[in-house]
């Protein structure tokens, strides 16, 4: 396995449109709005912010229950995850659970996350963003 | 008007064993610890790996402690700026309380924490060659 790069460093706010506003006027950054937006099916709103070659990735809860709900419960706004990008995350997957640890089936999406048991409790998620090589 | 941020320098992760988290991600991940740092009066072990832009520092105590388990979490992140004081300055003027421009433990870089207008992120600002190296330590 072969990390390429960090694609993005996952925050989770209260308000997101508030803080996506916060970043534009204190930092001078600006939301891509091509990309983000509403994802029921996690319980969340998201917006990117591209920071050179990675992006900051805006959390807002949308529910009651799941990992952004919990951890805006427990301690509200924050860093909440971080993104590596690999060249072939299935492969990525397999090579982690052949040396013990915990990972999720890489989604349609190419994002397959990490147990928090298996890194010392850090939230980790590996993402495809190409496909991958023949023979790679 | 921007305080004209190039990229994200670095994240912190935080352990109770930086050395024992560091060898954890560079085995799993594939990366190469590129750099130690156990200076005298820092109280800290700092260990580095870098993906392409993006320096991960794992930080830790000086002597770990005896633990059940090693406990490891993201702390903040650091971004880079080419001109530091223009950036303290430019964000102090919209309200945001940042601390006083200090020499980094990077060789030759001043670092910045913010302290407000982060939602709730801890961050800072770095810039690279704003101070003279010392002595022994090029490029």
């Amino acid at each position: 396995m072969k990390a390429k790069k960090i694609d993005h460093v996952g925050i989770v706010v209260k308000d997101l449109e508030a803080a996506i506003a916060t970043y534009q006027s204190n930092f001078g950054f600006e939301a891509d709005r091509s990309r983000g937006g509403a994802v029921p099916a996690m319980g969340i709103r998201n917006a990117f912010i591209p920071v050179g070659e990675s992006d900051l990735e805006l959390f807002e809860s949308t529910a009651s229950e799941g990992p952004v709900a919990k951890f805006a419960q427990e301690r509200g706004e924050g860093v909440f995850m971080i993104s590596i990008e690999v060249d072939d995350v299935a492969a990525a997957v397999e090579h982690l659970r052949g040396l013990g640890a915990r990972v999720g089936d890489p989604s349609p999406a190419g994002v397959a996350f990490v147990s928090m048991k298996s890194t010392h409790g850090v939230n980790l998620h590996l993402v495809q963003r190409t496909p991958a090589e023949p023979g790679g | 008007m921007s305080i004209g941020a190039t990229h994200i320098d670095h994240i912190v992760i935080s352990s109770n064993d930086s050395a024992a988290t560091a060898e954890l991600f560079a085995t799993n991940l594939g990366i190469e610890i590129k750099r130690t740092m156990s200076r005298p009066g820092t109280r800290a072990h700092l260990e580095f790996a870098k993906l392409q832009e993006v320096v991960l520092e794992f930080a830790g105590p000086g002597e770990v402690q005896p633990y059940d388990e090693v406990k490891a979490r993201l702390s903040g992140f650091v971004l880079a700026v080419p001109d530091i004081d223009a950036a303290v300055a430019e964000l102090r003027s919209r309200g945001v309380d940042v601390g006083e421009p200090h020499a980094a433990v990077q060789p030759g870089a001043k670092l910045a924490g913010i302290r407000s207008g982060t939602n709730g992120v801890p961050l800072a600002l770095i810039q690279y060659g704003a101070l003279p190296l010392p002595a022994g330590e090029g490029a």
